[in-house]
Order: C-alpha cells, then sequence, then structure tokens
C-alpha cells in the first residue's frame, strides 16, 4: 500500500470520470430528478375528490349536508337525477364515490324519536382506487358526523367518544418528509450501483483494468482509487440533495446533519461494494445493468421506501430485512423526521456495519478471483 | 419506389420482422425478462405489498382505569389492524417510544373518561407517529372511527341502536374490502410493457449500432421507417405475450379477472405499446453506448412508474405533477386499465385514453423520424 501510487490512481479517475459529461450529468440530474417527483407523490389528503350526489331527499337538510361536504374543498359535488346515471359514472371512473341521500332524509332526521331508526346515507366509493377510496372513506365519516350533530337541531345525546388526533413530528401528514428521506436511500442504493457496475465493466472490457494490473499498484490499490473518487461524487451528491430538499422543499434534517451525511457516505460505501460484485460476476456491460435492474426491483418495492414493511406477510419481513437499503432508509427516516441520533439508531448502525463489512469483503473476493 | 427495391413496403417490413423474432428467440437475457419479471411482479404485488396497516404496534396510557376505558382498547384492538397493546404509565415514556420509532400510535384515556362518559362528553387523545404519513393518517383514521362509534351506555344498549344523528352505510363498489391487491394487479400490464417495451427496445437498437449490424440493415435497400416498423412488431407480438401472461396470472393465482370487454383490453393495450416502443426507439437514438441507453430507459420508466398512478393515486398528486404524468403513456394505459380491468366497462369507457394514447404515438412517431436519419460510422 503505498499512497503515492494510490494519488496517482486517484487523479487518473478523477480525470476519467469528470471526462465523460454523460455520467456528471447523470450524478447530477438524477438524483435531483428522483428528489423532485418522489417528493410530490405521496398524500394523505382528500382534494377536490368527484362525489356524485344523488339527492332524493332535495330538501334543505339535504342541501345544507352536501354544502357543508363541499365547503372544505374535500369534495367536488355532482347532481345526478336517477341511480344509473350514477352508477355509470362510478365505472367510467368520473366521481371517485357516490352519495344517495333517501327521499324521506329530512322527515327522519327531524321526527325520529331518541333510539329510533336513524336516517340512512348511503355512499358508494370506487374501491378499485383503493388508496383513494379508503382516505375518502375515513374523511367523509368524519364530517358527517360532524355536520350531522349539527344538523339535528337540540342535539340528541351523543354515544360516541370524541378522539383528539395528534401527529408528532409531522403535524399535517405531509407526505414530502417522508418521501425525501426515503429517497436519500433510493438514490444512494440504485444510482451508486449502477454507476459503479457499468463503470468496472466498462474498464475490464476495454482492457484498461489489465493494464493497470501490470502497474506496480496491488489489486487493493487499483480498487480504492477506483472506489474513493466515486464515493466522493455520491458523498457530494448527499449534501446536493440535502440542499435541494432544504432550499426547494423546506425539509431539512430534524436531526443532525453532520450525522446523516457520515452515516449516509459511509452507507455508499456499501452500495459500492454491490456494484463492485455486480460487475465482477458478470461478462458484459449489459449483463452487470441488467442485474442491478433487476435486484433494485425488490429493492423499491420491499425496502419500505413507498410500502411499509410492517403491512407484509412475515416471511417477506424476514427477506425485507436482508437488504441493506430497508435499513439505511430507515436510519434516514429516523435522523430527518424523529431527529433520532446515533444512541437511538445504535442497533439499525451496528447492522449497517455489517452489511458493508460483509459485501466489501465478498466483492473484493470476487474481483480479485476475476482478476 | 426506386428501381433498386425488389420487395415493396410490406415485404420489407416483413423480412426484417423475421429477422428480429430469430435475434429475440436467441437472446436468454431477453427470456429472462420477458418470463421471470412477470412472475416476480405478480408474487410482489400480489402478495407482499399493501397499504392497508397491518401489524400496527401502539400503546394505551389507562388513567382511567375503567371496564369503560378496558372495553375501548379492546374495540380498537378488535378492528384487527393492531398488534397487542403495551400498557404503559406516563405519556412521557410513551412519547419517547414513538420518537424512536418503536411505536406507531399512542392512546391516552384521561382520568374522568368514564364520569364524562356519563354526561355524554368523553374525550380520549391519540398520539401518532407523523415520520410515517401514509400509516398514521390511517390509523387516526381507524381510532377515530371506533371512538365516534363506541358506545359509553354499552350495558344498557346493544351498540346497534346507539343514539347517532344518522347512519353512513358506505360500500365499496368494484372491492369490496378495499384490498390494495386488486388496486396494483389491474395496472400490472401496464408495468410490465413500459419495462418490456422501453428497455429492450432501446438497448436492442443500441446493441446493433455498436455491434454494427445497423449499418448492415442500412445497406440494405431498405427506408429507415421500414427499419424501425420491421423491428419493432415482433416486439408487439411479445407484448402481447406479456398482457397474457400478466392477465391469466392475475386470475389463475389471485382470481383477479377482467370484469368488462376483452376486446376493449386488446384494443387499448395497442396503441399504448407501439408508443411505448415509440419511447425505446427514441431513447436509443439519444443513447451513445447501451449503458447510456440503460440509464436513460431506467430513469424514464421510474418516474412512469411514479407519476402515471399504477402505484399510487394519481388524483392525490399536486397541481402540475398531476399533470406533468399525464404526459406519460402508462397513465392512460392505467385509466384505460382500471376502467377495464376493476369497474367492468367496455370501449365507451375507454375512448378517451385510446385517443390520448394515439395521439402520444402519433406525435413520438414524428419524433422518431425526425431523430432517426440514417446515420453511418
Amino acid at each position: 500500500m503505498s499512497l503515492r501510487r494510490l494519488r496517482t490512481l486517484l487523479q487518473r479517475e478523477v480525470r476519467a470520470t469528470l471526462r465523460d459529461p454523460f455520467t456528471v450529468a447523470v450524478l447530477i440530474a438524477v438524483p435531483l430528478a428522483a428528489l423532485l417527483s418522489f417528493s410530490f407523490v405521496l398524500s394523505t389528503e382528500v382534494v377536490r375528490l368527484r362525489l356524485g350526489v344523488l339527492d332524493g331527499s332535495a330538501s334543505s337538510a339535504s342541501r345544507r349536508l352536501v354544502a357543508e361536504l363541499a365547503a372544505g374543498g374535500a369534495f367536488e359535488p355532482r347532481a345526478f337525477a336517477t341511480r344509473d346515471a350514477l352508477e355509470q359514472a362510478l365505472v367510467g371512473g368520473d366521481v371517485s364515490a357516490g352519495l344517495v341521500i333517501p327521499p324521506d332524509f329530512e322527515r327522519a332526521l327531524q321526527g325520529r324519536s331518541p333510539g329510533g331508526d336513524a336516517p340512512q346515507l348511503q355512499v358508494l366509493y370506487d374501491g378499485a382506487e383503493s388508496v383513494l377510496a379508503g382516505n375518502a372513506e375515513a374523511f367523509l365519516r368524519g364530517i358527517a358526523t360532524a355536520s350531522g350533530a349539527q344538523l339535528v337541531r337540540g342535539g340528541a345525546p351523543a354515544g360516541g367518544v370524541r378522539a383528539t388526533v395528534r401527529a408528532l413530528f409531522n403535524p399535517d401528514l405531509d407526505g414530502t418528509p417522508f418521501m425525501v428521506a426515503g429517497t436519500f436511500g433510493f438514490v444512494l442504493s440504485f444510482l451508486t450501483t449502477l454507476i459503479t457496475a457499468v463503470a468496472v465493466v466498462n474498464e475490464r472490457l476495454g482492457g484498461t483494468f489489465d493494464q493497470l494490473q501490470l502497474t506496480p499498484a496491488s489489486n487493493l490499490e487499483i480498487l480504492l482509487g477506483k472506489l474513493l473518487p466515486l464515493g466522493a461524487m455520491f458523498a457530494f451528491d448527499v449534501v446536493l440533495m440535502m440542499g435541494v430538499a432544504g432550499l426547494l422543499l423546506g425539509v431539512w434534517p430534524r436531526g443532525s446533519a453532520l450525522f446523516f451525511v457520515w452515516v449516509s457516505a459511509f452507507y455508499v460505501l456499501t452500495s459500492l461494494s454491490m456494484g463492485l460484485f455486480f460487475s465482477a460476476t458478470s461478462a458484459t456491460a449489459a449483463e452487470a445493468v441488467q442485474k442491478t435492474v433487476l435486484a433494485s426491483v425488490p429493492l423499491v418495492q420491499l425496502s419500505g421506501f413507498a410500502f411499509p414493511i410492517r403491512n407484509m406477510p412475515q416471511p417477506v419481513q424476514w427477506v425485507a430485512e436482508l437488504i441493506p437499503a430497508t435499513h439505511y432508509i430507515r436510519v434516514s427516516r429516523a435522523i430527518y423526521l424523529r431527529g433520532a441520533g446515533p444512541l437511538d439508531l445504535w442497533f439499525e448502525l451496528l447492522l449497517l456495519l455489517g452489511f458493508g463489512a460483509l459485501l466489501v469483503g465478498v466483492s473484493l473476493r470476487a474481483l480479485s478471483r476475476r482478476a | 419506389m426506386s428501381g433498386g427495391r425488389r420487395f415493396g413496403f410490406v415485404g420489407s417490413v416483413r423480412a426484417l420482422a423475421w429477422r428480429e423474432r430469430s435475434v429475440m428467440r436467441h437472446d436468454p437475457a431477453f427470456l429472462g425478462v420477458v418470463v421471470a419479471q412477470p412472475v416476480m411482479m405478480l408474487m410482489l404485488l400480489g402478495f407482499a405489498l399493501s397499504n392497508e396497516p397491518a401489524n400496527v404496534p401502539w400503546a394505551v396510557v389507562d388513567r382511567s382505569q375503567t371496564a369503560l376505558s378496558r372495553q375501548l382498547v379492546r374495540d380498537v384492538s378488535a378492528t384487527g389492524y393492531f398488534l397487542p397493546p403495551r400498557a404503559l404509565e406516563g405519556t412521557a415514556e410513551g412519547r419517547e417510544l414513538l420518537a424512536r420509532g418503536d411505536l406507531l400510535a399512542l392512546l391516552v384515556i384521561p382520568e374522568d373518561f368514564a364520569r364524562a362518559a356519563l354526561r355524554g362528553d368523553s374525550e380520549v387523545q391519540v398520539l401518532l407517529d407523523g415520520a410515517d404519513p401514509l400509516s398514521a393518517a390511517r390509523i387516526g383514521g381507524i381510532v377515530s372511527s371506533v371512538a365516534a362509534q363506541f358506545d359509553t351506555t354499552r350495558r344498557a344498549l346493544p351498540a346497534r341502536e346507539a343514539p347517532r344523528s344518522f347512519e353512513i352505510r358506505g360500500r365499496f363498489w368494484f372491492n369490496p374490502t378495499l384490498e390494495d391487491r386488486d388496486f396494483f394487479l389491474a395496472a400490472l400490464a401496464g408495468m410490465l410493457l413500459t419495462n418490456l417495451c422501453l428497455s429492450v427496445t432501446a438497448l436492442g437498437l443500441v446493441g446493433e449500432r455498436e455491434s454494427g449490424t445497423y449499418e448492415q440493415t442500412l445497406s440494405l435497400p431498405t427506408r429507415p421507417l421500414e427499419i424501425v416498423l420491421g423491428k419493432l412488431l415482433p416486439y408487439v407480438g411479445v407484448s402481447y405475450g406479456v398482457l397474457a401472461i400478466a392477465v391469466l396470472g392475475a386470475g389463475l393465482v389471485f382470481g383477479i379477472w377482467p370484469r368488462g370487454s376483452w376486446l376493449a383490453l386488446l384494443a387499448l393495450t395497442l396503441p399504448f405499446v407501439l408508443a411505448s416502443l415509440a419511447i425505446g426507439v427514441l431513447v436509443s437514438a439519444l443513447a451513445r453506448s447501451s449503458a447510456q441507453a440503460v440509464f436513460i430507459s431506467v430513469f424514464f420508466i421510474l418516474p412512469s412508474m411514479i407519476l402515471s398512478g399504477v402505484l399510487l393515486p394519481y388524483r392525490l398528486m399536486p397541481d402540475g405533477v398531476r399533470e406533468v404524468g399525464a404526459i406519460l403513456p402508462l397513465r392512460w394505459y392505467q385509466i384505460g386499465l382500471r376502467r377495464i380491468v376493476s369497474r367492468g366497462g367496455g370501449f365507451e369507457e375507454v375512448w378517451l385514453p385510446m385517443l390520448a394514447l394515439t395521439a402520444q404515438f402519433a406525435v413520438l412517431l414524428l419524433l422518431v423520424r425526425w431523430r432517426m436519419k440514417p446515420r453511418l460510422g
């Protein structure tokens, strides 16, 4: 191990990378594009949901109820004259929910004795959009219960319990910080692995790897010369993404930014090793890419990036725990959203360390066997 | 036609299509994409992924310690979304657990809960981990609705006859138990076809340019448009094969068969496949090497998956983002798919998505003609 040789190799690698404008563009554009497109898409809100209304009662009570549903901007009511027309609109996806108010709504509301039959509203949700329907259902139930109490003047004793719901760390249940913190995991796992795999395979195919091995540099030096500049660039990506997320989206880490950069830099090493492993076990660049892309499917779907691991069946949860990205995303969200520190996260950090050591070892072995 | 051409337009396209077919048949990686990916996606989307809360870790601070408060906790547990609750002494401990991510929800029942219930004025507090907003919103809704329906005079009246202002009877059409599986699998064909059409075409064309066979084809008495069509036709065939795998897989394994017109499904798929293939051709024209082609197509596929609405409902996306997603063919295809597969629609319901897809294909074809000038060297 000689520092002078390593420095020469580092210089070579930095020059080679910066000379290729495509790689530089990818390194800057992809993280930003991922950040901006992912951060907006998760929403728990119900906004401008088209609600078909079949008002059989056409009374002041029913009109008041519909007006109240429209008031918050959550629903856009559209009147339908017949049940057929409403059902047709549901099939066509023109409305997301249908509210059917019975003809005797007002009478039943005012004339009923306590304990008698409550007037019934029927709501048809478009279950084809399951998330949308679930959100709409919860929202509609809440708003109708609230306005129901007002509609019945005098107020029959409410039987239920009021629940004051408060979300810590994110009172508006805004999806953006959640997705921003996850996007770090996505970019640092997928892009890192892909770029490394392609770079190393191309070098091997171009014969420059063999040339390097003829120089006095040892395998380890060649590898470090390859990985350190890439790692530095991804560390730069982390800082860039943090800045853009903060300035453009207003999402700053709640915990220590420095701690986050350190954890991320270490995790980049893990992903780089994964890329090395794919490149060492592939004959062509296309094969390395295919392996990386195939590995990215569980990365996106099982790592908790988009879907909570908790909701998966038990065996799938075990598989998810075996993916390093799962743990990095967990740590990243803890630091970003809950302001966690090293002491809260020691177990996850230990796991990441273990994964890193394992992958570096495996990829080094695979590469030296190849060489 | 120029004098040197022995075959007409159709003849050339057919010959090139036949050549392309034999190339495909001998490519194991291609077969892997066509067969392995559908199976993997089917299993993941069918078995593994769900937005429906499950195994939610939660805790209760019960300061009331009465039969009524314990009943409320039992009622919340009985919804089936939760793990057995942890009993805590104070909210400080609960907040700490929330901060560490060990809890998703904390239910705080005040001391005077039972007494307030007699007055019909009881209240509980629910603290959620907002770090996971989608789950938190659902859980908040679940707990609130259990609480709202909780009959504080339980022993006097059966739950059904609890006095309430009016009753809402909700019904989920097309998906009575509101399973995310139905939502994902309805759009499965769209995800698979996007992957197939984009990555395979782009890689194939660039690979040919790299190995020089594209130049050979150019030296034949064929025109660029014929070459492109000849290359794309076999992929249309493969795409219908993948559509069959997606539909049969979802049907045989999960019992989710298309409810609407099969004919409309087949017709809707054609403009989508053509548009996606055209994007693949464009990517190949922009890329200088296969590695670049892969980068460009992968980073087109990913936003497609996220912004089109196959995994998350596009209607919840903010203004601007929603409109950007409308540029993607996958957006319109998944709208059409859901209308046919989930809601049982036919041609009448999907003419708009079909029109949009056809228009996208037309625009892309113009772009391809403009970019794909025969280039040698």
